[in-house]
């Protein structure tokens, strides 16, 4: 897209880019320099099918059939039937179940090194990203998509398995009007024995035939005509999964593209195609067209470079990538399985299908001027290859190999591979990654594994050739993006264009997924954009260990717990925490001068501790997990004093709380006010500022009257995203949603109390109660890494501004004349500033800036703040005695 | 070079191990004469 | 080992002989350079390809063995193979060269 005047002027006046929708389409990806504007296409969603296909894996498998042909009576044809997998182990299978997003890899991690031998305890055949569609199902599907009357299913096995197909929840009326009633079986075995048919088997039984579709042409052979439909019904189940997932209407699909590795057509033009646009009519897909893409396994990597083009040229606006299962690779390693006693683990056929659409400003991005490619030129030696494909487009973005939080590169599953001496694909290309990194001096080499274990992840891909390739990720890559976990995955296809024996090459590309810019920045450099990509670097977070009811113990299974995670941790306390870059204090004082000290020097970019002493006008804002539906939810607040004024604390809160949610990637966070003393008067304020131009978007109740008011039901159900309250009232809120699971003592759910947040306060230090368990302090560390990423005091610097713009401050006078009988006490001079150490408590939270004043009168430099039991404030050392007793005799504390 | 003295050479490689262009540039700089050179891919 | 490659090393060996033959292989994996090298010595220990049953004991070598190491330009090698020294398992790939050639090896 060229330059158009419009843009012209959204760059002149940084004011018109916040509030135009049109700056939707200009994010800092955009490269002036080079003349022209490149808006990155986003990834809006994604499915993943599996098929279970066991008489197909011994029937229409390569290796079987080879093996008929060359050893038609081998011990391993006996034998194969008896290892087979049923489909209820099918299901069991913990990859499969990540397949279709019911577990994620890291459960796989958890599990151990093979999972063939533990099998799940729960059976589910849907996920969130798809289904595992047993064979019987898939065959009546088949016969759906067969639209030239090839294929004859036998009428008892249609009687038979419809009812289970009718109750599928994708299945409607029109698709069921195209289920035939069904031939006899003699016809089936006439067109197999003298037809040239190719049988189609269930449970070892024959219950149909694919007829050839011509006499004398191979390419149109009933083994053909099998094996393409395969590929078509399972692309089309793919597809009708994805309008599920992505909840798009199938009318906006432009085109799909299909990157399987079947060949359709006839003699006259054998790989003719188009296998996309024969899904796309079975899906229903009205105005979309569509075109096969051929790579080998690298396909799939080259049609979403190709989808994420075609749409940030603006040629179409939602392109769908997906792909059906191969028939041929059923099986391939069954030979080695069998004889190793596993069951025949190939006995799934995979799709996909990925929806590449318009820059959503939240979706991730797929940063197409990124891309890496091994070239023609490139060679073949794999250093050659992994540069090719993984460090130039870095080096191009001025990256470094580890700034790529997770690689999916081929992501078989070595449960396959390993026994067949082919060792883990996925593990052996993360070690050349890491390799490539020693090799450039950005790694140490002991750091191969380590690195490995932190930008990899294990296999769960059937050997479907073009389906492991880098795609399995998608799904996950974007919920990690969005949901802050990781900022930005490269997803490496692979292809071994050698075996079609028309060149010695082999084949790469690579393309980039990067958490979304949004439509609010204005910053057009390049170099702006490099500095945002070296911060981006893992956040460190200091977490102080000492203190915790639970001992110290539980805090450093809480930080190694994180570190796990990919979180870059730094542990203070008195014991050693393995794994996790430890500072020895000797005392808990120790542990927090040494988080103050990290904290000043930039050495750590936040903390998590147990008590801070926050000054007035900092609170923090909390997150938990609301019962109901599960949904997090960000309290605000839950320690602290946003002010010594009960209306305008709220209404300060309800800023806090929506700067913390809009930087842990909450684009646009409703906000309800929980019902507390003073919360119509919240109300008023924040409808009056939103009328003012800060925008604020108001929950509703879940109950009949609505409103932003939000009740105690709609806490537990998550009505909004930000619930404004006071802070004892969010701490008991708090303290209840942590740990009712467990009794009270030990806080398990949540992320904690949350960091604190005010006006000019720009340390970033999250809050943990003393009963926090180390999930929770896991999760409180990740909330701090968030925030990191997240930019939180951008964001807040421009809350604060737009709030203020909104006349926030004017509206708070007001509020506090109406309230403040007398506004007190003569103006007194503030002492020199002061270390101040010693806390002094006991103080009334609406006598606090009294106290301080006083003090002040009499020359002692003070500050108030929060300490563990309520409000303080703190002087010197030197001058603690003397305080106390001003405070005393001015009856704020008692002698 | 005794190695591949009067000898011809036969290179299998593997894709996901060394491939087979790869080890071709390195036997020709120990003067191995090969003869035929190609890949295998395990998945 | 995949069936037009055996194909391939039997035509060779039958037309230049055995001893004139040697065979370098480049698997990523202890166990699949081992039935490599089987096939090319003892015989296709799948029994599915062309040199099921024929024993024509070659010599053969994993590109990472010294003796090819040795014979081969530093920078070369350098270039090509040396970032996979850090992800193959060299030792173990040695090993079982050693083992094959020692017991099916005739050249």
């Amino acid at each position: 897209m060229l330059e158009t005047e419009n843009d012209a002027q959204f760059k002149q006046s940084g004011a018109a880019v916040h509030h135009n929708r049109c700056t939707a389409f200009i994010s800092p990806k955009q490269n002036i320099m080079k003349g022209i504007h490149i808006m990155n296409s986003v990834l809006k969603g994604s499915s993943y099918i599996l098929v279970h296909a066991p008489d197909m894996l011994v029937h229409g498998g390569t290796t079987q059939i080879t093996e008929r042909i060359v050893n038609p009576e081998s011990d391993y044809l006996k034998e194969l039937p008896k290892h087979l997998r049923s489909y209820d182990d099918a299901l069991k299978y913990l990859p499969n179940q990540v397949y279709i997003g019911n577990k994620t890899p890291a459960d796989m991690t958890l599990a151990g090194e093979t999972w063939y031998d533990k099998p799940l305890g729960d059976i589910n055949r849907f996920g969130k990203f798809g289904e595992i569609m047993p064979q019987d199902e898939f065959y009546i599907l088949m016969q759906i998509n067969d639209v030239f009357d090839l294929v004859m299913l036998d009428k008892e096995f249609v009687t038979k398995t419809r009812p289970g197909f009718e109750k599928h929840p994708l299945v409607d009326e029109e698709l069921l009007a195209l289920v035939r009633e069904g031939t006899d079986k003699a016809d089936i075995e006439n067109a197999i024995n003298n037809e040239n048919a190719e049988g189609i088997y269930h449970d070892g039984s024959l219950i149909g035939c694919v007829k050839k579709a011509h006499d004398i042409d191979t390419n149109l052979s009933a083994e053909i005509i099998l094996e393409n439909l395969i590929s078509k019904a399972s692309c089309s189940l793919s597809l009708m999964h994805l309008i599920k997932t992505t909840g798009i209407d199938k009318s906006e699909i432009d085109l799909v593209l299909d990157c399987s590795e079947e060949a359709v057509g006839d003699m006259n033009q054998r790989g003719g195609g188009n296998l996309a646009k024969a899904a796309a009519e079975s899906a229903g897909f009205l105005n979309a067209s569509g075109a096969d893409i051929r790579a080998f396994c690298a396909a799939p990597v080259h049609a979403v470079i190709h989808a994420a083009a075609l749409v940030a040229s603006g040629t179409y606006n939602n392109v769908v990538v997906a792909a059906g299962g191969s028939i041929a690779k059923l099986g391939m390693n069954a030979k080695d399985h069998v004889k190793k006693e596993l069951p025949p683990l190939e006995d799934v056929m995979g799709g996909f299908a990925a929806l590449i659409s318009k820059n959503d400003d939240v979706s991730p991005e797929i940063l197409s001027e990124y891309t890496g490619k091994h070239d023609v030129g490139t060679g073949s030696s794999p250093q050659a290859v992994i540069t090719a494909l993984v460090t130039e487009p870095l080096d191009k973005m001025g990256l470094k190999i580890a700034d790529i939080d997770k690689y999916s590169v081929e992501m078989q599953n070595p449960d396959i591979t390993k026994p067949a001496g082919a060792g883990d694909v996925p593990q052996a290309n993360y070690k050349m990654i890491a390799a490539l990194g020693v090799k450039r001096g950005e790694l140490e080499r002991g750091d191969i594994n380590a690195f490995t274990e932190k930008h990899g992840m294990p296999g769960w891909a059937p050997t479907q050739g073009h389906i492991p390739s880098g795609v399995p990720y998608l799904g996950f890559a974007r919920e990690d993006i969005m949901s802050g976990k990781i900022n930005r995955s490269m997803i490496v296809g692979k292809g071994s264009l050698f075996l079609g024996r028309m060149t010695n090459l082999f084949d790469g590309v690579s393309f980039i997924l990067q958490k979304n810019s949004g439509s609010s920045k204005t910053e057009n450099s390049e170099s702006a954009e490099k500095t945002e990509a070296k911060t981006s670097v893992q956040p460190k977070i200091i977490l102080t260990g000492t203190g915790s009811e639970h001992g110290e113990k539980n805090m450093i299974e809480g930080a190694a717990l994180a570190a796990k995670r990919g979180i870059d941790v730094i542990y203070a306390g008195t014991k050693t925490c393995d794994g996790v870059k430890t500072v020895t204090a000797e005392s808990d004082k120790d542990a927090h001068e040494i988080m103050e000290k990290m904290l000043g020097s930039n050495e750590a970019d936040g903390a998590v501790t147990m008590h801070y002493l926050f000054p007035i006008g900092v609170s923090t804002v909390g997150r938990v997990v609301t019962p109901g539906k599960g949904k997090a939810m960000y309290i605000a607040t839950t320690t602290g004093t946003s002010s010594t004024d009960r209306v305008e604390g709220m209404v300060k809160n309800a800023l806090y709380g929506i700067i913390t949610a809009k930087a842990c990637g909450v684009k646009k966070p409703t906000v309800g006010i929980l019902n507390v003393d003073g919360a119509q008067k919240t109300e008023m304020v924040l409808k009056e500022l939103s009328k003012n131009g800060y925008d604020i978007n108001f929950a509703n109740s879940g109950r009949a009257d609505g409103g932003s008011i939000m009740r105690g039901n709609d806490m537990l159900s998550g009505e909004c995203d930000v619930l404004v309250t006071d802070p004892l009232t969010g701490n008991i809120i708090m303290k209840t949603m942590s740990s009712y699971t467990t009794g009270g003592s030990y806080e398990s759910l949540g992320w904690g109390y949350g960091p604190g947040i005010g006006q000019g306060f720009n340390r970033l230090v999250l809050i943990l109660s003393r009963a926090s368990g180390a999930p929770v302090v896991a999760n409180a560390i990740e909330f701090a890494a968030e925030l990191v990423k997240g930019k939180y005091k951008d964001v807040a610097a421009k809350e604060f501004a737009a709030a203020e713009k909104a006349k926030l401050k004017s509206i708070l006078e007001n509020l506090r004349a109406s309230n403040a009988p007398d506004a007190g006490s003569d103006a007194v001079k503030e002492p020199p500033k002061e270390i101040v150490t010693e806390e002094i408590s006991g103080i009334e939270i609406t006598d606090l800036d009294d106290a301080v004043t006083a003090l002040w009168a009499e020359g002692i430099y003070a500050q108030s703040g929060m300490g563990c039991t309520g409000p303080v404030v703190m002087v010197n050392e030197s001058k603690l005695t003397q305080a106390e007793k001003v405070l005393s005799a001015k009856g704020f504390i008692e002698g | 070079m005794s190695l591949f003295e009067n000898r011809k050479v036969v290179v299998i490689g593997d894709r996901d191990g060394i491939p087979g262009p790869a080890i071709d540039e390195c036997l020709k700089t120990a003067g191995a004469n090969i003869v035929f050179s190609s890949t295998e891919c395990f998945v | 080992m995949d069936l037009e490659n055996q194909k391939r090393v039997k035509e060779y060996a039958e037309e230049l002989g055995a001893e004139n033959v040697i065979v370098v292989i480049g698997a990523a994996e202890a166990e699949a350079a081992g039935l490599a090298a089987e096939t090319v010595t003892a015989g296709d220990p799948t029994y599915a390809g062309p040199l099921t049953g024929v024993s024509l004991g070659l010599a053969v070598y994993h590109i990472c063995e010294d003796i090819i190491k040795e014979a081969v330009d530093d920078n070369v090698y350098d270039e090509q193979i040396s970032m996979m020294e850090m992800v193959l398992d060299v030792d173990e790939i040695k090993k079982e060269m050693e083992t094959i050639r020692s017991q099916y090896s005739k050249y």
